[in-house]
């Protein structure tokens, strides 16, 4: 019974780390990037730069796997009668909160799931990102207990619901169809690519099992700190030991801060950059793979939010914040991090965050 | 091992109004604790309150009472 018990708390979730884990490593292994299987911001700015909404040529791509996650998102929640769409709920600051996430996460050099992966590949520079998540979550949580509240949303019409799903529809057509109106990176992380369908059969995947177990890295954070609950945080860790173990098998485990792939030993700015990501997640209700995962559901403030993520990963690009990684040039080991214009947007990023927080506390309405 | 037992569950539109309900709960000396949204419920990944079902009544008046909006009640064994 116990056992029983268990395993219907636990069982989905560590599932769908699991799966999110293998679908990593694979992807890895035919073609996306190392320690990068699975990175939602990345794979996002990689679709800015495939429509042109920035001009790094290094990582311009539409990847499937943010399409095929959001479609088995829909596809889960349609299957269950899950699928409300709703929307209402502060979208505006939604967007910006999206933005300022995207920045935090491309100054550290991934999202929350590519920042597990990195640890699973053995990156410690990765563990200095965690910091950061988790500083950035215990701030969050500090307001949420105050009352911080976006408000609540409202029951919309269906198509309100179906519109990100439809622009992603839109988006594999393009690429399948029409990959001559795209930007594709020659050279850099945007050119290393899984076969499309591979990509987008996995995205599919994780779509579905993330929907149906909540899968959330920022999720699971907070209600190990709030509730005690580690049932969503069973999930990444399930991931993290995923990865860890395939890694090793591979030989691809390589445990150290030098030279880790598409990262930096910046260590203030990934930390800053993390917790930036990581208190924008508690204040959206969920890391940017949730928000793809909401948006599949037919929440119309999650696709704002989604949207507000692409455009903050063009400006990340076009203004110079995101990170660099560190290289090796003729020899000598060069730092990469961030530039002072990626520094002043943390900041600013962090400002506004506090501001937020502070506007939408109980007795604030007004402000 | 802990058996399970019947327990009233609600779930609310935002996380304030989940630990708004903690709070007056607290206030009024009635039993309960926060607890993540059961998937059984919904598929967001929220915040709720769980409490002996013998409250209700009690639970849904002093919510009433002081403009706190639950999405729904509902009793799960937990």
């Amino acid at each position: 019974m116990k056992e029983k018990n268990w395993l219907k708390s636990y069982g989905l979730i560590i599932l769908t780390g699991i799966v999110v884990g293998i679908a990593a490593l694979v992807l890895t292994a035919v073609g996306n990037p190392k320690n990068m299987g699975f990175c939602i911001a990345c794979f996002e700015r990689d679709i800015a730069g495939a429509l042109g909404l920035h001009s790094a040529g290094k990582v311009q791509y539409m990847r499937p796997e943010i399409i095929g996650i959001v479609l088995g998102s829909m596809v889960a929640a349609l299957a269950a009668k899950e699928f409300r769409a709703r929307a209402g709920s502060s979208p505006a600051i939604r967007f910006v909160l999206g933005l300022f996430v995207m920045i935090g996460a491309l100054v550290f050099l991934g999202c929350p799931l590519r920042m597990v992966i990195r640890l699973g590949g053995g990156d410690l520079t990765a563990v200095i990102g965690l910091l950061g998540f988790l500083a950035g979550i215990l701030v969050g949580v500090v307001f949420l207990k105050k009352g911080f509240s976006l408000g609540r949303a409202y029951s919309v019409r269906k198509s309100e619901g179906f519109m990100l799903p439809g622009v992603m529809v839109v988006l594999l057509v393009l690429l399948v169809a029409a990959p001559q109106l795209l930007k594709f990176s020659e050279e850099g992380p945007g050119s290393m690519r899984a076969f499309w369908i591979i990509s987008l059969v996995a995205g599919l995947v994780v779509g579905l099992l993330a929907q149906r177990s909540r899968l959330c890295m920022a999720g699971g954070l907070r209600d190990a700190f709030m509730l005690r609950d580690f049932t969503l945080l069973s999930g990444f860790l399930a991931i993290w030991i995923t990865i860890t173990i395939g890694n090793l098998i591979m030989g691809k485990y390589n445990l150290g801060m030098l030279s880790q792939p598409i990262a930096h030993t910046q260590h203030l700015w990934s930390f800053l950059g993390m917790a930036l990501a990581g208190w924008g997640s508690i204040l959206l209700g969920g890391c940017p793979l949730r928000q793809l995962i909401l948006a599949g559901e037919g929440n119309g403030d999650s696709a704002v939010t989604v949207l507000g993520m692409v455009v903050g990963a063009a400006i990340a690009h076009n203004f110079g914040m995101a990170g660099n990684p560190d290289s090796v040039v003729d020899g000598v080991y060069k730092v990469g991090g961030t530039s002072t214009v990626g520094m002043v947007a943390v900041v600013l990023g962090f400002v506004v965050l506090a501001a937020i927080s502070v506007t939408h506390l109980p007795g604030k309405e007004n402000a | 091992m802990r058996s399970k037992e019947p327990r009233l569950v609600i779930s609310f539109h935002t996380t304030a109004e989940a630990m708004a309900t903690e709070r007056l709960c607290r206030q009024n000396g009635l039993e309960g604790k926060l607890i993540s949204v059961p998937r059984s419920i919904t598929s967001d990944c929220g915040l709720a309150w769980s409490a002996p079902v013998a409250l209700r009544e009690a639970i849904e008046a002093l919510l009433v009472r002081h403009a706190v909006e639950a999405a729904g009640y509902h009793e799960l064994l937990l």
